[in-house]
């Protein structure tokens, strides 16, 4: 190694970014050469005071309680719908366990109530992959609902599928998707989109309606749905 | 929450000011959760860093637009040229001289002046203990480029820490 690569590595060389036989060759040159010690000295040196002195900033505490109050919000109005019947349904399980425990004497450790709850509750993910589908699969989810209006629906939206959760999207006669698609929101239904077909097809994350959220990869989410959380799946 | 703090911190470093600094982070943790939901990627805290430091730009372009705080968007468009021209070879400062003694606001305030590109790979690599893929990742920029801005960075604050203290010791 000479002085020019050893100026040009050294920083990573000080970072630990540097594979062993590379260091290897750094450290050889910084012993045979005196102007490129005194180099990596001083930048030790710089590095070392900045960590000391350096201001990390934390976060103030009252900004941490008004993210965390926003966050509830948020999250309060995406699944309030949803919630609510589930709350309901786990409230007389919970109780019900809680109520046999005590009488039992057992110390209360159940994992039970969630589990109980998962059991009876109807689960559905529907894959949206075009979309000339988009309107079909609303009409349908919105019959399902009709008949099991506690069921948990996902709808995954990938390829052609995501156009309608683009704002201003509309259908084969022109009319908005944006009714129907707040009316299921309304009714719990969540809207997941593939991030990767968004970087595939170049649609930026600003251009995804709100009532929508973004998920890594639609086919790995409707795997997930099916295997960990015990979805049915459903093509349209 | 988790990377609050190294949220805060960076955003605190990019835009100098604790309102501006809030802000940013405030609506970074929303759009965090408004597109991702209860998604945590194996990378959270860089991914978490990107979003504040896009909403850092946003912020400050919107305010540029009402006509405040110019300067820290004229540094977003000057970066790759004062990069380019640091490539490789630049020279040592003659008066490399061990940095042992810095106090403690001279090396805050010498960072906080270095201009932004610079500013923020020092602040992701010293402060957030970021790797250099984390810190290409987050930027958007290529490897090589964020170790040539670490050494322009470093080269910067070294620069200027010496010419402070030659100015306090001339007195």
């Amino acid at each position: 190694m000479n002085c020019q690569e050893l100026e040009r590595l050294v920083h990573a060389y000080l970072d630990h970014e540097l594979d062993l036989m590379t260091s290897l060759d750094l450290e050889a040159h910084l012993n045979e050469c005196g102007t490129c010690r005194a180099h990596h000295q001083a930048l030790r040196a710089l590095r070392d005071a900045g960590a000391q002195h350096v201001r990390f900033h934390a976060a103030p505490a009252a900004l941490k309680a008004r993210i965390a109050r926003e966050l509830r919000d948020a999250c309060r109005d995406r699944t309030s719908t949803r919630l609510q019947a589930w709350r309901a349904a786990t409230a007389v399980s919970v109780f019900a366990l809680t109520a046999l425990l005590a009488w039992v004497a057992l110390p209360v450790t159940s994992p039970g109530p969630r589990q109980a709850a998962a059991q009876s509750e109807e689960r559905m993910v529907y894959h949206i992959a075009s979309s000339a589908d988009a309107e079909t699969a609303l009409r349908n989810v919105a019959n399902h609902l009709a008949i099991s209006p506690r069921a948990r629906v996902v709808i995954v939206a990938h390829n052609n599928g995501v156009d309608f959760l683009l704002r201003g999207a509309r259908n084969r006669d022109g009319s908005p998707y944006e009714s129907s698609v707040s009316q299921l929101k309304a009714q719990g239904v969540d809207f997941r989109v593939c991030q990767n077909t968004l970087t595939r097809r170049q649609i930026s994350l600003d251009s995804v309606i709100p009532e929508a959220h973004l998920v890594p990869s639609g086919i790995a989410e409707i795997s997930r749905l099916q295997t960990q959380e015990g979805y049915a799946y459903m093509k349209l | 929450m988790p990377h609050l703090d190294a949220a805060y911190n960076l955003a605190r470093w990019l835009v100098r000011s604790d309102d501006d600094a809030e802000e940013a982070v405030q609506e970074a943790f929303l759009r965090a959760y408004r597109f991702f939901g209860s998604f945590r990627g194996e990378d959270g805290k860089a991914w978490l860093l990107a979003i504040v430091r896009n909403t850092c730009y946003t912020l400050h372009t919107r305010s540029k637009a009402a006509g405040i705080n110019e300067e820290f968007d004229e540094q977003i468009h000057q970066p790759e040229t004062v990069a380019a021209s640091s490539d490789g070879c630049f020279s040592r400062n003659p008066e490399e001289i061990l940095i042992e003694h810095a106090d403690r606001e001279l090396i805050n305030r010498a960072l906080g002046e270095l201009p932004l590109a610079f500013r923020e790979v020092l602040v992701m690599r010293e402060l957030e203990g970021l790797s250099y893929k984390e810190i290409a990742q987050i930027i958007d920029i290529p490897l090589g480029t964020v170790m040539s801005r670490l050494a322009r960075g470093r080269h910067l604050l070294q620069r200027a820490l010496v010419a402070h203290m030659n100015k306090e010791s001339a007195k």
